[in-house]
């Protein structure tokens, strides 16, 4: 059954991308259908047919740099034409193929009257482009306040003028049946390992979709398990961020029409690093990338002990706290478990609203919610105030992960922990961290394991993970990366200056 | 010859400490007191030191036997002794582990039938950790070193809890005088009992091709031995301290007992979460077992080890809710101590020396 149903899909397939070819009439006669594709010659004595989409192309740069010249000068080939215009990467060509991918991305197309089979086409695309804005979901206070646009060609020069050298290569690939989205590949040729830019070409190659329109569409397709609730890549709109991993030895792909940058192979502590982390001093980056580990922890594992205790083991509850506990959770008729989802969801519905609404009113339905809800279902006696703090600080803690994905991914398997704590108690809740534990164990990033520099240990990359020790002891670009060149600078000088003992009145 | 392990599977050598730890420490240190209590009393802590250092020894055996061999003990066994009776003895050794994942895993339910949910039956929870073991043992070698280490690093909390026990003990002198309490034959006896704590050290038979440059492994081998013995002689010497000798004769989870009185402000009975906790480490035991046998079974016939899986899961399922109450499990628990006491002091000795003679055999007829 299965396979005679595999069968019919690829028959499918077959029949519907078989290329078709097209005649350099049928192309023009399928470019006419548009009120927009024009075409017209200035006189008899004149020489050229042009073909263009209006909507296409600047009209500025077409009358100043294409037609003025050509009715000036008297020329009569294309080749003199080439010659003529002061436009670089004029191509002359009679493959249809080319002429019809050039004229639907901004070329104008001319040709001879004389034998209209040989065109030119000359670059004048139109850009609409938005300004370049502040950070929003990584804001930072200090450091750079620049974030992506939606144009390709701004991303990738605000990422290259921070790396001014030539081994900073860039492979271009269109994905998309429909959508032909630009797809670059930015890496630095010596540092970043060969298997994983081999790895990443080659699975944008093999995506096979036909609308490309933002750069979460290429993580899903090309991550590494498709099924995981958590995000194998980073996504960025920082241009600083992907310059500096980029000197780590990692990928970033660009995807054109997208304001975020993938970059990998990555590991799960590197989606608590926010990047502001680098602006601080050491022990402020430190102390705040651990609070933000205890945070997640807190904030999975809060509500199912809950949970869990309460249904089980009460036992476990000291004396000296027992009592605000059976004050609050006396009368209320629903059991630990049930309180427990209401709230969670309860929570859920406020941020959704929240995240759907503008900026303005959802702060409104976030005090109507938080104060409004929460106050009266606690006096209504629906649900004790302990589990509310509880599960708003859960939420709370949630949201300092500082990758947005991965914030995501923490608030549902929230849920799975909660089922798990009410069906075994306490041994529930392990059982279900080691289903976790499992499935990250087995999780890799580009191929590369997920859960490193903790499994496999390297005592060496833990310097810049859970904590981050001082820059000049970041001399080493991480074990788990495989780079060309493993030292970031000379560090054995930094070493040197740093060992250089000064004595009290030197 | 069988073929060797590719090298992305294979881990680093320090892993072979997490990995030989981790299989000897299972359910056992939670009341493996009482049972060399009863053999050489006070003085037993010395049949502790004995017992392990007879592990290091039977473990530098072992490196022996396979950096001649240079693969895992099915290979040994096919070349020593030939497809047939080489083939059985593999058999044997994997039947072997089988029973000491059932034995881990019937014991460790056995706990949380005494301690945590009294009601609930030993097919339920068989299923729920028989299906986590196989989410880890699906994902490879590389996977059950990593749970294995995770299970150590684990351990190393749970091994500070010491602390409040010794808080409490009033008699330290309870060990002293030295040799006062057994004659060298208790010791001995002790001994055998405490090498069910050691037991699991073998599935380096299987592993040891998983290792990248294996012989340089076993330093850290030894080093988890080590480990082992001392994590085994802290929890003795804080329950000898803790407990009278008749108190200890009636506790029958003597560490675990020791856990009720951790008190910390913000909970109380610590021993639910530290049963809970300890899942992690048994279940590093099971699914280090289950590969190793459905390993073994993969290299004797040749079916997919994944199927091999499912099969010796169900097996495993099967056997363990043969057994239904404490007295069975008591049986289970010595049934396997003798096994294993055998197998590793009498037929790893015996491997040894026939694997000598019959390469100095070999040797002679084929010339080099």
């Amino acid at each position: 059954m299965k396979k005679w149903f595999d069968r019919k899909i690829k028959g499918n397939q077959k029949s519907s991308s078989d290329e078709e070819t097209v005649s350099f009439q049928g192309l023009i006669k399928k470019c006419r259908e548009s009120k927009d594709f024009i075409t017209f010659q200035q006189g008899d004595n004149f020489p050229f047919i042009i073909s263009y989409f209006k909507t296409l192309v600047n009209p500025d740069f077409v009358h100043r740099e294409v037609l003025d010249p050509i009715s000036k000068y008297p020329i009569n080939t294309l080749d003199e034409l080439k010659n003529l215009l002061p436009v670089e990467s004029i191509v002359i060509t009679k493959d249809v193929k080319q002429i019809q991918d050039k004229l639907l991305t901004g070329f104008i197309l001319i040709q001879e009257k004389k034998d209209p089979s040989m065109c030119a086409l000359v670059p004048a695309v139109a850009i609409e482009k938005r300004q370049i804005s502040i950070p929003e979901t990584e804001f930072s206070v200090v450091g750079p306040k620049e974030a992506f646009v939606e144009n390709l060609d701004i991303n990738l020069n605000m990422v290259r003028k921070r790396i001014p050298i030539p081994d900073l290569h860039i492979k271009e690939i269109i994905v998309g049946k429909l959508s032909k989205t630009r797809v670059s590949v930015m890496y630095i040729h010596g540092i970043a390992n060969e298997e994983n830019i081999k790895t990443v070409i080659q699975r944008i190659r093999d995506i096979e979709f036909d609308q490309l329109i933002d750069a979460s569409f290429i993580t899903q397709m090309m991550t590494d398990n498709q099924h995981s609730p958590f995000p194998q890549l980073i996504d960025t709109e920082r241009p600083d961020r992907v310059a500096s991993v980029l000197s780590e030895g990692k990928i970033a792909i660009f995807v054109d029409g997208s304001p975020q940058v993938l970059t990998g192979p990555t590991t799960l502590p590197e989606f608590f690093s926010a990047f502001e982390d680098y602006f601080l001093t050491w022990h402020l980056a430190s102390a705040f990338r651990i609070i933000r580990l205890g945070a997640v922890m807190f904030s999975v594992l809060s509500t199912p002990l809950y949970v869990a205790i309460l249904t089980y083991h009460y036992e476990m509850i000291p004396k000296d706290l027992l009592s605000p506990l059976i004050a609050s959770r006396s009368g209320i008729p629903f059991p630990p478990i049930l309180e427990a989802i209401i709230l969670e969801v309860t929570i859920e519905l406020l941020r959704e609203a929240g995240a759907r609404l503008p900026t303005k009113v959802g702060q409104t339905i976030g005090i109507v919610g938080g104060i409004v809800i929460g106050t009266a279902a606690v006096e209504a006696g629906l649900t004790s105030n302990v589990l509310l703090i509880i599960v708003a600080l859960a939420a709370l803690a949630s949201f300092t992960t500082p990758v947005y994905q991965m914030s995501n991914s923490i608030r549902l398997i929230r849920f799975p922990f909660i089922l798990s704590a009410q069906i075994l108690g306490m041994l529930g809740v392990m059982v279900c961290l080691g289903f976790f534990f499992s499935h990250l164990l087995k999780l890799t990033s580009l191929g590369r394991p997920y859960i490193a520099p903790i499994y496999p240990l390297r005592i060496m990359d833990l310097k810049d993970s859970l904590f981050r020790l001082p820059l000049d002891r970041q001399g080493n670009r991480p074990m788990q990366l495989r780079t060309g060149d493993p030292n970031r600078f000379n560090s054995k000088r930094a070493e040197l200056k740093r060992k250089a003992k000064v004595d009290i009145e030197d | 010859m069988l073929p060797l392990p590719k090298e992305h599977r294979q881990v680093s050598p320090y892993f072979t400490f997490y990995l030989i730890h981790s299989m000897q420490k299972g359910v056992s240190i939670l009341g493996f007191e009482r049972y060399i209590m009863k053999d050489a009393g006070y003085d037993s802590w010395i049949s502790i030191i004995i017992s392990g250092l007879s592990i290091n020894l039977l473990l530098w055996i072992s490196y022996s036997i396979l950096n001649k061999g240079k693969n895992d003990i099915v290979a040994i066994h096919a070349n020593l002794f030939g497809k047939w009776i080489g083939g059985v003895l593999s058999l044997y050794f994997i039947v072997y582990f089988l029973l000491m994942v059932t034995t881990s895993l019937r014991t460790y339910i056995e706990v949380i039938q005494i301690w945590m949910f009294s009601n609930v039956h030993t097919w339920y929870l068989a299923i729920i950790f028989l299906l986590l073991a196989y989410s880890f043992t699906v994902g490879g070698f590389r996977v059950i070193t990593g749970i294995c280490f995770f299970s150590v690093i684990i351990g190393i909390i749970l091994v500070f809890l010491v602390w409040f026990p010794l808080k409490e003990a009033e008699d330290f002198t309870n060990i002293l005088p030295i040799l006062g309490h057994a004659t060298f034959k208790d010791l001995l006896v002790a001994s055998k009992t405490m090498s069910l704590g050691y037991l699991g050290f073998e599935v380096l038979f299987m592993y040891y091709p998983f290792i990248k440059q294996p012989e340089r492994s076993q330093k850290w081998a030894h080093f988890g031995v080590l480990y082992s013995i001392f994590l085994y002689l802290l929890t003795a010497v804080v329950a000898f301290s803790y407990y009278s000798e008749e108190q200890l004769a009636r506790t029958i989870w003597s560490t675990l007992t020791l856990w009720k009185i951790v008190d910390l402000p913000f909970v109380e009975r610590f021993e639910y979460a530290g049963i809970s906790i300890w899942l992690f480490i048994v279940i590093s035991d099971i699914c280090l077992g289950l590969w190793a046998a459905s390993r073994g079974l993969k290299q004797l016939f040749s079916i997919k080890q994944k199927q091999w899986l499912v099969i010796i899961i169900l097996i495993t399922f099967i056997a363990t809710i043969q057994f239904t109450d404490r007295k069975e499990v008591d049986l289970l628990n010595m049934f396997t101590n003798e096994i294993g006491f055998y197998t590793i002091y009498v037929y790893i000795p015996i491997l040894y020396i026939l694997q000598t003679i019959i390469y100095k055999v070999r040797k002679k007829r084929y010339g080099n």
